[in-house]
């Protein structure tokens, strides 16, 4: 998918922050649904992410 | 697929590829030419194609030369059959088979007895469900070689989302005993939306859809998310009672009564097989004209002792007498949408599909129940809606030409479950930025949607008008469904309800559903807000150009790890990190 276009400013960096790398891991994604749900195996996206998936490829090994 | 086992298949450069569509009341065949799918009218011309065969004199008729026979020909006419496929009689709703060949017990399954060679003296045949269905789609698969020039061997077939996995065995069954491989079943709703999405013109976005599936005999409603171009369906619902034969009915209810009264003694029209199947003819014509049309005429010659019957109708009325069933649609869409445990702010899209969806009331009283900002995709309310009658075979089609290169064995890997079951987010994911009244209020902008199968990535472009150093703070995010109670008016309020209850009464007010939006409006304004969640993760990015953009990327990994990366648009280094699996 293309970016979204968002026409709203990012705030400041607040006086003395530091990370190493410039990127500090605070929390993990919610997952509360103990059940996957099913794709439909249908369109042109689909196939791409079957064949992602069968061959265990990343999105930026895709893009390649 | 998947579910039918393995099957030899075809090598993919002996294939003729098309798309199916195969309903209780209608198919139709599609291809794709130019990435365009194209619905194919077959040899009388016609594109819906009733799902009907009558035997006359040894001669098997289909499609509308075979409808057309239930008036004369009832007993030899098969007609509604579909639902029947890889059921036991017990189980079946026979209801619509009255006026046609009756279903009979057959062991496990369901037949029809009819004439279907020549001679008087010539027995009858006893037809399985599956060999009706057989002959049947060999008829269409002949229109649709004869149309191509070439001879058809594949489908992609479209059926309900309820179709049991015996049903499915029994559909490609029947396909294979016709010479035709199915390629992949695929669901009806799914169908349509890709017959949107699969338009040149088409732009992907996330969105939540509702697909509502309006035929003859059965409505059925998906709510879909649409990720990136992949869909997950959230819920379904299934009706058979408001459907486009209740609205047949509704007409002929109508005109019998009207032409008893003008022809006291002549009888009921509904009460002799041979003037109820005119009546419903005439009835499904009539309706069809209401849905172009503002006035339809209505006219059956010798409708019963040889007395001529013409009339005629306006929409306004029509809509009046059919009103219990347009507003079955509405509980329908709106129990589809509750179910998937959404709100009707949070759906962008409703997809009219099926013949039934043609009708401008059924779209005008969905436009009242949505948002302003709810697209309505149908004739009477958007101007570029594909025809709704030919969207399933239209997806059918597309779906048929993108997967006729695989192999079987490859088709059938790509749709088994160890690939299309996977974890969806639960919440959106997303990053704030400043906005809001003052504009300097911390707000939330979903990045990953919630209800997106991973792996997902997603990129937006934000500003930094100031330059300098600015925070990427990556946070999960919320929405719930905000009430603002206007201020209380005089009590007329109250007056006007019980003026309107009475006019609701009167017959031609058809109106109603546009005055009730007004009230809901005077009452309470809803409006879906995003709530900001727990903080993920904070990446700083130093030195940003004055006036420049920052894309910032989130990619979720199949283990729910999750990968962002901010950098200033064509600009050099970025912050990149990774949060570890949920
Ligand atoms: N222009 C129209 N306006 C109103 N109703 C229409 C129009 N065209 C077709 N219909 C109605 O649509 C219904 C058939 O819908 P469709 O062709 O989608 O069939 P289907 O999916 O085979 O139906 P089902 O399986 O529910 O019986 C019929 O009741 C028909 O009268
Ligand atoms: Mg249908």
């Amino acid at each position: 998918m293309e970016a979204t276009v968002v026409p709203l400013p990012l705030p400041a960096l607040p006086e003395g922050w530091e990370a190493e790398n410039g990127f500090k891991a605070i929390g993990k994604i919610t997952n509360e649904r103990a059940t996957q749900r099913t794709l439909e195996p249908v369109g042109p996206y689909f196939l791409a992410h079957a064949r992602r998936a069968r061959h265990k490829r990343t999105f930026s090994e895709d893009d390649r | 697929m998947g579910d039918s086992g393995p099957k030899a298949g075809l090598e993919p450069s002996e294939r003729t590829a098309i798309g199916i569509t195969f309903g209780n009341s209608n198919s139709s065949i599609a291809h794709v030419v130019d990435d365009k799918a194209e619905v194919i009218a077959n040899e009388d011309g016609d594109r819906q194609i009733p799902t009907i065969l009558s035997y006359v004199d040894g001669d098997e008729y289909y499609g509308q030369q075979a409808k057309n026979f239930l008036v004369r020909n009832p007993t030899n006419t098969v007609a509604y059959f579909r639902d029947f496929l890889g059921k036991e009689f017990k189980s079946i709703d026979p209801t619509h088979s009255h006026a046609s060949a009756h279903p009979q017990e057959a062991g496990e399954t369901v037949s029809f007895t009819v004439k279907d060679k020549e001679g008087e003296e010539a027995a009858p045949s006893t037809l399985s469900v599956s060999e009706v269905t057989t002959r049947y789609l060999r008829r269409l698969v002949n229109s649709a070689s004869e149309y191509l020039g070439k001879k058809v061997t594949s489908a992609v077939i479209t059926v309900p989302t309820n179709f049991n996995d015996k049903q499915k065995a029994a559909l490609v069954a029947a396909a294979a005993a016709a010479d035709l491989e199915v390629l992949q079943l695929i669901s009806e709703p799914v169908a349509a939306v890709l017959a949107y999405d699969g338009r040149p013109q088409a732009k992907i976005e996330d969105k939540i859809i509702v697909v509502a599936e309006l035929g003859g005999t059965r409505s059925d409603v998906a709510v879909v998310a649409s990720r990136g171009g992949m869909y997950t369906i959230l819920a379904t619902v299934h009706d058979y009672e408001y459907g486009g034969v209740a609205l047949d009915k509704v007409l002929m209810d109508h005109f019998a009564k009207e032409f008893m009264k003008k022809n006291a003694g002549a009888g009921d029209p509904r009460e002799n097989a041979r003037s109820l199947a005119k009546l419903r003819l005439e009835a499904e014509s009539t309706k069809k004209a209401l849905s172009l049309g503002t006035n339809a005429s209505f006219s059956v010659e010798s409708l019963i002792g040889g007395v001529d019957f013409a009339s005629t109708i306006n929409r306004l009325r029509y809509e009046t007498i059919a009103r219990t069933v347009f507003e079955g649609f509405n509980r329908l869409v709106e129990s589809a949408v509750k179910k998937a445990g959404l709100d009707v702010l949070d759906v962008d899209e409703v997809i009219l599909s099926g013949g039934t969806a043609h009708t401008p009331r059924i779209a005008a009283n969905f436009r009242s129940i949505f948002p302003p900002s709810t697209r309505i995709l149908a004739p009477s309310t958007y101007a570029s809606a594909i025809n709704p009658s030919e969207l399933q075979a239209r997806g059918a089609a597309l779906q048929a030409s993108l997967i006729q290169e695989y192999e079987a064995e490859d088709i059938d890997q790509s749709t088994h479950a160890a690939v299309t079951t996977v974890p969806h987010t639960t919440n959106a994911i997303g990053v704030i930025a400043l906005g809001g009244d003052t504009a300097a209020d911390e707000v939330f902008v979903p990045v990953v949607p919630p209800e997106t199968a991973v792996p997902a990535r997603r990129t937006v472009h934000l500003s930094a008008p100031g330059g300098g150093d600015v925070l990427v703070r990556v946070v999960e995010g919320n929405t719930h469904i905000k009430v603002t109670k206007p201020e209380p008016k005089a009590k007329e309020n109250g007056d006007a309800k019980a003026a309107k209850a009475e006019d609701a009464d009167e017959e031609d007010d058809s109106d109603f559903s546009e005055d009730e939006d007004e009230e809901e409006e005077e009452e309470e304004k809803r409006e879906k807000v995003w709530k900001i969640g727990a903080t993920l993760a904070e990446a700083g990015l130093k030195g940003v150009s004055k006036g420049a953009k920052v894309e910032v990327s989130i990619t979720v990994n199949a283990d729910l790890s999750v990968i962002v990366t901010a950098r200033e648009v064509s600009g050099k280094g970025g912050v990149r990190g990774t949060l570890p699996s949920a």
